[in-house]
């Protein structure tokens, strides 16, 4: 296999190129600091989920429910004590999101029963709800492991009316889900979610609108120059393979793609205290689908167009309005529903939807796993049609 | 080169046809190359010798007819063909902003040459181009004739069997043109065989052995340039340029006796006849007659261009 020479020479000729080198890291840092630093109080504004809690259990569980609700900035809760009259607040459109906690939620946690938390909500309003059911999965995961432990000690002989018992159980717990011991275990329970600082917006948004940017500058305008230079004949005249020639510069372009938006990632964290949490390898995986989806589509930008005037032009034009769409300039869920539907078309929304999982939720690699999925399919079908249609000569 | 050396066919091409949306590029070429020769394929922009070249390159294939090089058929042994031949593209297909060093190397590793092959054949090569002191430069700062000569050294890495250059000498000055053809010579002695193509005159007439000439996708003749002149006869070609040449100084032209063919520009005629220098006299006296304003007129002796007109009645450029 020669592939690996193509992707060294193209990383040579990357090294030398100033121009790329800023348009790559230096230009998205200075965007970064100047939009999450000018604009972030009145961006932070703006996102705010406003949410109606009836607590008909009003016991110590539920009272630490809301309050867990009440902490979290970007949540505006509102108590309503009669369930009927919320539901009506919620239908007259009145509050987005109604959550009821049932009578008797403390008393099935501490006993080990299944219990449940209901939302209702405006289905218009899609992104705000995928962002309070988040919040709640992860307070509700907690729980889960509270009664999973409490169904396992009884089942060994502890019982159920003993509560200082069950109390010291729960309490043991808590203290090895602050510490989690089996990351798997943990990562569900401890989800938690951090404020909603500006850069969480900035730092992937812009990070991704550039890797786009590179992707398709090293995807079709480099290799539209090699065909205008005759360099891409001189290979094919070479005893190399077209797959091996097309896998070379894929894989220049993935290299190229993965430390630009690390480089960025890292930049976020040590200057902004940007929290990538905590699972390296799921920011790792979540880089990678994003990183090889951007090459296929830089590689489907070069088999649209002929010459390398034509692709600049075009994937000017398309990553802008991916990344305007996409929410690289601003939350998809401050966008209509139907920008919203549409802007789920591009590499951009299923990236930022992947970052805003981690960066806010802390889901792991589990709770990225539909945004991997689909920045995979998006690159398979991109890397299909650019290698059937790409024309050598 | 010794006439021992030029034996057997190393190339051999059998009725090729290549068509591209209905326009036939090839039209059912065959000739075979011998080995050890030096081969030029003559022809106007257009005439099909970059199609044939590349179809010989292994760039893509033909629509029909039989292609084979150094014993292997270019459809199903293209892998090992590219294993003998060396091509220098019409294109400086160099990389600008690596050196001409790194440029070699990339190609060299291409071509699979182990590191110690590799870095023998570089200097070797760089050597032959006169670039060693120059080496280590990017190439973005070189002159054209200088891109040139790392062009074709590119192509020679692995000291292919047959080497095949489009247009070779194309925008270059005439000191870096003397210095190709010295490389080609030089390559052809130490066994090489060379297909070119060309529209320069020039290039045919000094380094071909044999010539072919290709017009409209067809071979139109082939032979040593010695028979290719024998074609023309005792043919001259008197080139007058002048404005306003009218239509009807340009029938009176054509219907004296021992002109052959006349071929009409913008602002110029070419006029290929028999005893041009006797007859010279009349065709001014006819231009200047008929109000043209003849600004400049040339003789030539028979000619590569004298015979293309003889044989198509156009041009050679343009």
């Amino acid at each position: 296999m020669k592939f690996h020479i193509i992707a060294a020479k193209d990383m040579k000729i990357l090294i030398r190129d100033h121009n790329a080198l800023i348009l790559m890291f230096i230009l998205p840092m200075l965007l970064i600091s100047v939009a999450g630093l000018a604009l972030g109080g009145t961006f932070e504004d703006n996102i705010r989920i406003d949410v109606l809690v009836v607590d008909l259990d009003n016991r110590d569980l539920s009272k630490e429910f809301v309050q867990f609700l009440e902490d979290i900035d970007i949540l505006d809760v509102d108590m309503e004590s009669n369930e009927f009259a919320a539901r009506d607040r919620v239908k007259n459109k009145e509050y987005g999101r109604l959550v009821i906690v049932p009578p008797g939620f403390t008393e099935s946690i501490m006993t080990g029963q299944d219990t449940e938390l209901l939302i209702i909500s405006d289905p218009s309003e899609d992104s705000q709800n995928t962002v309070l059911e988040k919040i709640i999965e992860g307070y509700a995961n907690r729980m889960s492991t509270y009664v999973v432990t409490i169904k396992t000690v009884t089942t060994y002989g502890v019982p159920t009316y003993d509560q200082e018992k069950v109390f010291d159980i729960i309490k043991v717990v808590d203290r090895f889900i602050a510490s989690p011991p089996v990351a798997v275990v943990t990562q569900s329970s401890t989800t938690d979610t951090k404020d909603f600082s500006p850069f969480i917006q900035y730092v992937p948004g812009f990070a991704v609108m550039f890797l786009l940017l590179t992707c398709v500058e090293a995807g079709s305008v480099s290799l539209l120059k090699e065909q205008e230079s005759g360099t891409l004949r001189r290979l094919v005249t070479a005893p190399i393979s077209r797959s091996e020639i097309i896998g070379g510069k894929i894989a220049s372009i993935f290299i190229r793609g993965f430390i630009q938006l690390s480089v960025l990632l890292l930049f976020g964290q040590v200057v902004f205290d940007l929290n990538l949490g905590s699972s390296i390898a799921a920011i790792i995986i979540l880089i990678s689908a994003v990183t090889l989806a951007g090459t296929g589509f830089g590689m489907l930008v070069a088999v649209l167009v002929k010459t390398k005037d034509q692709a600049s032009s075009l994937s000017s034009m398309l990553v802008l309005t991916m990344s305007a769409m996409g929410g690289s300039w601003w939350p998809l869920f401050i966008e209509p529903q139907f920008m919203q539907d549409i802007a789920h078309f591009t590499i951009t929304a299923w990236a930022m939807d992947g970052f805003y999982d981690l960066l806010i939720f802390d889901t792991g690699v589990s709770g990225i796993m539909k945004e991997v999925g689909v920045l995979l399919l998006m690159s398979m079908i991109f890397f299909w049609i650019a290698t059937t249609r790409f024309k050598f000569e | 080169m010794t006439e021992a050396l030029i034996n057997d066919a190393i190339i051999s091409i059998d009725k090729v046809v290549k068509r591209y949306n209905g326009f036939t590029a090839v039209d059912e070429i065959s000739f075979n190359i011998k080995k050890g020769e030096i081969f030029g394929l003559l022809g106007p922009n257009g005439a099909g010798k970059s199609t044939l070249i590349s179809i010989l390159c292994c760039l893509f294939t033909q629509d029909s007819g039989k292609i084979t090089i150094d014993g292997f058929d270019n459809i199903k042994d293209s892998i090992r063909i590219k294993n003998v031949i060396g091509v220098v593209p019409q294109e400086i297909s160099l990389y600008p902003t690596l050196s001409a060093r790194e440029n070699l190397a990339f190609y060299g590793k291409i071509y699979g040459l182990s590191k110690k092959a590799l870095h023998s054949r570089i200097e070797i090569l760089l050597d032959m181009a006169g670039l060693t002191e120059r080496a280590d430069d990017m190439i973005q700062g070189f002159s054209g004739g200088m891109k040139r000569r790392i062009n074709i050294a590119a192509a020679l890495l692995h000291d292919p069997k047959i080497l095949f250059m489009d247009e070779p000498t194309t925008g270059v000055d005439p000191q870096s043109r003397k210095r190709i053809y010295d490389t080609i010579v030089d390559l052809n002695k130490q066994g090489m065989s060379v297909l070119f193509t060309t529209h320069q005159m020039e290039d045919a007439q000094k380094l071909c052995h044999r010539i072919g000439i290709v017009d409209k996708g067809q071979l139109i003749a082939l032979d040593t340039l010695t028979g290719l002149l024998e074609l023309t006869g005792e043919s001259d070609l008197i080139h007058v340029e002048a404005k306003d040449i009218p239509p009807n100084a340009v029938e009176s032209i054509r219907k004296i006796e021992t002109v052959q063919q006349v071929s009409i520009d913008e602002d110029s005629m070419t006029v290929q006849l028999l005893k041009g220098r006797e007859l010279l006299v009349n065709i001014i006296d006819i231009l200047i007659s008929e109000g043209a304003k003849v600004e400049f007129i040339n003789i030539k002796e028979p000619d590569l261009e004298t015979l293309f007109l003889h044989l198509t009645g156009t041009k050679l450029r343009g």
